[in-house]
């Protein structure tokens, strides 16, 4: 039994990506896959943080079931904003998956230290990107069982 | 007298030549001033000729002014003066042509001027007689019509040539006047002084001679008669003197009270008539006198007879008078008569008793009549006892035989024999022991006959002495003959008295040849100049000098070869004088050693000094014994500055720790552990500043024990080097790394716009393709390629940099492994392709894992991509090489490549076919080759067009293998 089974209330995706480029790409890439979803997108760390936190204009933000956290953005970049999701009680249960150009190991471990749920690095090639897309929604989405909330 | 006589004639000779100098010297000059008169004469000619001259001139002129002036005034007075100028011009005229009579050249000239004269009497008369007839205008312009100034003028003028040659004459005649003048006076002067000083010299030598001869002659008549004087005072000595014949030439009053003959009677007569018939038979007269004549003199005590014929015995004592050259004058003969003086038997007695020496008188029967108290002493007995005893008895051999008249021959005849002679004899005393004895004999007139006086000596100690000696001779002769070097004893005249069978041998010559030679001969320079006495020192002296010295010189062989020798010097003292004892050793060897020994040290030295590197060598003590040129400027001493120094001075740490001997082990061992090493240390210069050296250790025997050689090198340049060396690589490698570093920066920050074109692009591709028109279509369709191509190229210039900088260190890595991961990527390639990958076993090599991987999976993928229908068959082996490394090899069937582009393949995005044909970027071939580089070895291709290819590479193997 799926998600989409159970609940009809489709799924919220938080992006927090800054190149609009590669917001585009994702876009599109998740029409193919999965229509349903709901793609939203913060620029920065900081638009990130209002959204999750629900302040700041953001309040009536829904509460992501999957935040999609690119690492190199101005002002608040990835890597503070997973400390930030981390730390907070209300927001490390979100499942926070790296998204990101960098294959650096430094890059790698530091996330996974700072308990992020995943890395992946962003395929150069279109087809690539769309079938790690697909494989997000199938994995994160479709198969993992995520934790209920209260919206 | 021929004395008198040369020294007369020299006188003689020595006035006459005075005499006649002066005579010379008389007739030079006589000569001389009548020459000297004569030019006398000539000057004087001369100027008379001259004033003639003068007065013509003044003539002719008051001529012409009276004639003048009796035409002005028409006076009588001007006329008679006119006249008695005519007339003095005539007379002068006349004096001049006789004056001239021996000059033709002057006399030349007179008619000119006699015409001349007459002209202008001429032309005077005519003027006068003008005035006179008709009045002074007429005279006067009668002068005007005819001037007379032409004719005067001449006049003057021959009167000028005239006096000109006159005065040249007189000039000339004075010379010769004055050259006389001065020639008789110095003949004068010279002869005079020179008649003077040979007068001087005569008088001189006469005098001289006289007053020598003077003094002599007074000084012999003085002496005659001091002699005369003395002859005649003696009276108890007839002192006569005779010619070498015997006749007697002189007579003294006591011969004439002795002998009984008056001067007048006995001088002339041979003094033979004074010898006893019986001996004047015998011929005795002349043999005293032969006797005398050899020896110089002779003593006896023999009968004469006087006058009145009785007989004496008289003391005679005969000497040879000889001249200066050496021949006989004649003889002086001096007799005593014995018999009258009753003392002098007295006298004899008291000699007798006095003499030092033990005297016997033994008569002819051989009985001893006389001795003394030394006699008695000697022989232990009293003078009673011995006194008639036969000599014998105390002189058992020797005497007796000698003296005694036998049947052979009479006692004096024996005596004759043996007068002058020491006899060594033995003599026995009273108890009966025996001593050497030396004795001396003369005969002793008497009127008993001929006595034997024996002086006896006792020669017992010398006798010990002499056999002392000879022991100690006997032993040094053995010492000497025993010694190892040879021996030569050298009198003070430079002669060899001695020499040892060692001398003998190191020269080559027998004994014989060499004993009186002159060392010379041996030794030819340097001994005797040292050692004979010269002018400045004794033999002795010179000898102190040289003892205990080794003196180097050179000896000569018999056969001419000469040998360095060293001598040994010490004085002996003998009889003969000192003599020098040279102990001579034959150094050849060891000069030959000594200069072998000086050419390795100046070879040695040359060595030193030519070496590149400073060298110093060092003693046991630490000391700096001796150092090269290069050491001087490397530390910056003089080399007298640095020797004897401490090494610790210019090496401060380091070389006396390693080296010195210590409690803990010898100088020997020190050494022996650093041989060879090169060590790293640092010298300290002159300045005090310190550089670094390294230093080379090699030991050096010696007679100092063992030395160190230490080359000493600067290596402040290379060290500089090194550490800029070091410099650059860590330069290099941080370079490296900003270009590792910088080449992913930019590829990585490339990738992003360029993923965003090329995904764009193939979205616009994908949702437009078909609702554009097909020039839309092929224009996306280019920009996606282009887009593509450009990500993959970056991709691989990023996998070809990482090669580089991403590179691991090489570890033992197995080379299956490698394959078989390669050959896992491959999966894909190879099941699509049908290939069949075959392998041999694979060895353990240095490899950095990822990138052999990567190595084998390019090769491999090459492999299979480049081919056309066949099945692709890859063969992957390794062989070993030179027991270090291993070749692997990639072998394939495929295409092959053309020779020609066996060096462009492995270039960057190089590739031989178009993208249609065979897909990449050309870097796999590229990265291949850097990976291989990095392993330190090179990739290799060979390859056939249409056969396959085999790419060959190098790995080093895993050390355990080895």
């Amino acid at each position: 039994m799926n998600n989409g089974e159970r609940k009809e209330k489709p799924m919220q995706v938080l992006l927090v990506e800054d190149s609009p480029g590669d917001v585009r790409l994702t876009r599109e890439a998740f029409q193919q896959t999965n229509p349903a979803m709901r793609l939203h997108v913060a620029a920065d760390g900081v638009e990130a943080m209002a959204f999750l936190r629900q302040e700041d204009g953001k309040e009536d933000a829904p509460r992501p079931d999957l935040i999609l956290l690119d690492l190199n953005m101005p002002k608040m970049d990835g890597r503070q904003v997973l400390a930030h999701i981390k730390a907070d009680e209300n927001l490390k249960t979100i499942p926070t998956v790296i998204l990101t150009t960098s294959e650096a190991d430094i890059d790698i471990a530091k996330s996974y230290q700072l308990n992020a749920n995943c890395y992946l690095n962003k395929p150069v090639e279109l087809d690539a990107f769309e079938n790690l897309v697909k494989s997000i929604n199938e994995f994160w989405l479709t198969m993992a069982k995520l934790p209920q909330h209260e919206n | 007298m021929k004395t008198s006589s040369r020294s007369n004639r020299r006188a003689q000779l020595a006035f006459g030549s005075a005499i006649f100098a002066l005579l010379l010297v008389s007739a030079v000059s006589y000569r001389g001033i009548v020459v000297s008169g004569a030019s006398e004469r000539w000057v004087r000619h001369s100027h008379q000729v001259l004033q003639t001259l003068q007065d013509l001139r003044f003539a002719i002129a008051s001529l012409q002014s009276n004639c003048r002036g009796f035409v002005l005034t028409g006076e009588e007075p001007f006329l008679l003066a006119y006249q008695s100028s005519g007339l003095r011009m005539r007379q002068d005229q006349t004096a001049l042509r006789e004056l001239t009579a021996d000059n033709p050249e002057q006399r030349r000239r007179l008619p000119l001027l006699e015409s001349l004269g007459n002209q202008e009497i001429e032309h005077a008369e005519m003027v006068m007689d003008h005035r006179r007839k008709q009045g002074m205008e007429s005279a006067i312009s009668a002068m005007r019509n005819r001037p007379d100034q032409q004719i005067v003028g001449d006049f003057q003028t021959v009167i000028g040539q005239v006096q000109d040659e006159e005065m040249r004459l007189l000039i000339l005649r004075n010379e010769d006047a004055q050259r006389h003048l001065r020639q008789i006076k110095m003949l004068l002067v010279l002869g005079t002084v020179l008649g003077l000083m040979m007068a001087a010299a005569a008088a001189w030598d006469i005098r001289r001679r006289n007053s020598g001869r003077g003094q002599a002659e007074e000084a012999l008549r003085d002496s005659e008669e001091k002699y005369r004087m003395l002859l005649d005072g003696v009276q108890d000595h007839a002192i006569f003197m005779l010619d070498p014949q015997g006749q007697i030439m002189s007579w003294n009053a006591g011969a004439g009270r002795i002998q009984g003959y008056a001067s007048e009677e006995i001088i002339g007569r041979n003094f033979s008539c004074f010898f006893p018939e019986e001996d004047i038979q015998r011929g005795r007269p002349a043999a005293v006198l032969a006797i005398a004549a050899s020896s110089g003199r002779h003593e006896e005590q023999s009968m004469r007879v006087r006058k009145d014929g009785s007989r004496f015995l008289a003391n005679v004592t005969c000497t040879a008078l000889l001249e200066p050259g050496g021949t006989l004058r004649g003889f002086s003969e001096v007799s005593r008569d014995l018999s009258e003086s009753k003392e002098s038997g007295a006298k004899y007695r008291g000699l007798l008793e006095a003499a030092p020496d033990a005297m016997v008188v033994v008569n002819p029967a051989g009985e001893i009549v006389l001795l003394n108290v030394q006699a008695e002493k000697h022989f232990g007995y009293r003078r009673d006892e011995l006194v008639g005893q036969k000599v014998k008895n105390i002189i058992p051999e020797g005497f007796a035989e000698r003296l005694i008249a036998d049947g052979t021959r009479s006692a004096a005849e024996a005596l004759a024999q043996q007068i002058g002679t020491g006899i060594e004899l033995s003599g026995r005393r009273k108890d009966g022991s025996e001593f050497p004895i030396e004795i001396m004999l003369s005969p002793l007139e008497s009127a008993e006959g001929t006595l034997i006086t024996a002086a006896i000596r006792d020669i017992s100690i010398r006798k010990n002495a002499e056999r002392h000696l000879a022991q100690m001779e006997g032993r040094y002769r053995g010492l000497l003959e025993a010694a190892p070097d040879a021996m030569v004893v050298v009198n003070p005249a430079g002669e060899i008295v001695l020499l040892n069978v060692q001398a003998e041998k190191q020269f080559g010559y027998r004994r014989d040849e060499l004993v009186g030679q002159q060392v010379k001969n041996v030794i030819p320079e340097g001994f005797a100049e040292r050692l004979i006495a010269d002018g400045t020192r004794s033999a002795a002296e010179a000898l102190a000098q040289q003892i205990g010295t080794g003196i180097e010189l050179s000896g000569r062989r018999k056969d001419g070869s000469e040998f360095p020798i060293e001598i040994m010097l010490s004085p002996l003292e003998s009889a003969e004088g000192t003599l020098i004892t040279a102990a001579i050793r034959d150094i050849s060897v060891r000069k030959t050693a000594e200069r072998h020994l000086a050419q390795m040290e100046g070879r040695y030295r040359g060595l030193l000094e030519a070496a590149p590197d400073a060298m110093v060598v060092v003693n046991p003590a630490g000391e700096i014994v001796l150092l090269n040129v290069q050491a001087e400027k490397q530390f910056g001493y003089r080399r007298d500055e640095l020797v004897g120094q401490r090494v610790k001075n210019i090496i401060p740490e380091g070389f006396a720790e390693r080296l010195i001997a210590d409690a803990l082990r010898s100088a020997e061992d020190a050494l022996a552990q650093q041989i060879g090493t090169g060590i790293e240390l640092s010298g300290r210069r002159k300045d005090g500043s310190e550089f670094p050296i390294e230093i080379m250790l090699s030991p050096l025997a010696s007679v100092e024990g063992t030395l160190v050689t230490a080359a000493v090198r600067d290596i402040t340049t290379r060290k500089k080097a090194e550490a800029s060396l070091l410099e650059k690589v860590e330069e290099l490698n941080r370079s490296n790394e900003e270009l590792g570093q910088f080449a992913y920066i930019a590829s990585h920050d490339l990738q992003e716009p360029l993923r965003m074109v090329a995904s764009y692009t193939q979205l616009l591709s994908r949702r437009y393709k078909g609702k554009l028109d097909s020039d839309a279509d092929e224009f996306i369709a280019f920009a996606v390629d282009g887009a593509s191509r450009m990500q993959r190229l970056i991709q691989d210039l990023l996998a070809y940099s990482r090669v580089g900088t991403k590179g691991k260190e090489l570890l033992d890595t197995s080379g299956e492994e490698a394959l078989q991961h390669a050959l896992v990527n491959l999966r894909g390639a190879i099941e699509a392709s049908g290939a069949q990958v075959t392998h041999d076993a694979l060895p353990d090599v240095l490899a950095d894992e990822m990138q052999l991987i990567q190595l084998f999976q390019n090769l491999v993928g090459n492999a299979i991509k480049y081919q056309r229908a066949e099945t692709p068959r890859v063969h992957i082996s390794a062989v070993r090489k030179d027991g270090k490394e291993w070749i692997f090899s990639v072998q394939d069937n495929g295409l092959g490549i053309d020779s020609q582009y066996f060096e462009k393949i492995f270039g960057m995005f190089q590739r031989l076919h178009k993208r249609e044909e065979f897909a990449g970027t050309g870097i796999g071939l590229a990265i291949c080759k850097k990976i291989a580089e990095r392993h330190g070895g090179t990739i290799t291709v060979e390859s056939q067009v249409g056969q396959g290819s085999t790419f060959r590479f190098a790995l080093a193997g895993s050390q355990d293998k080895l």
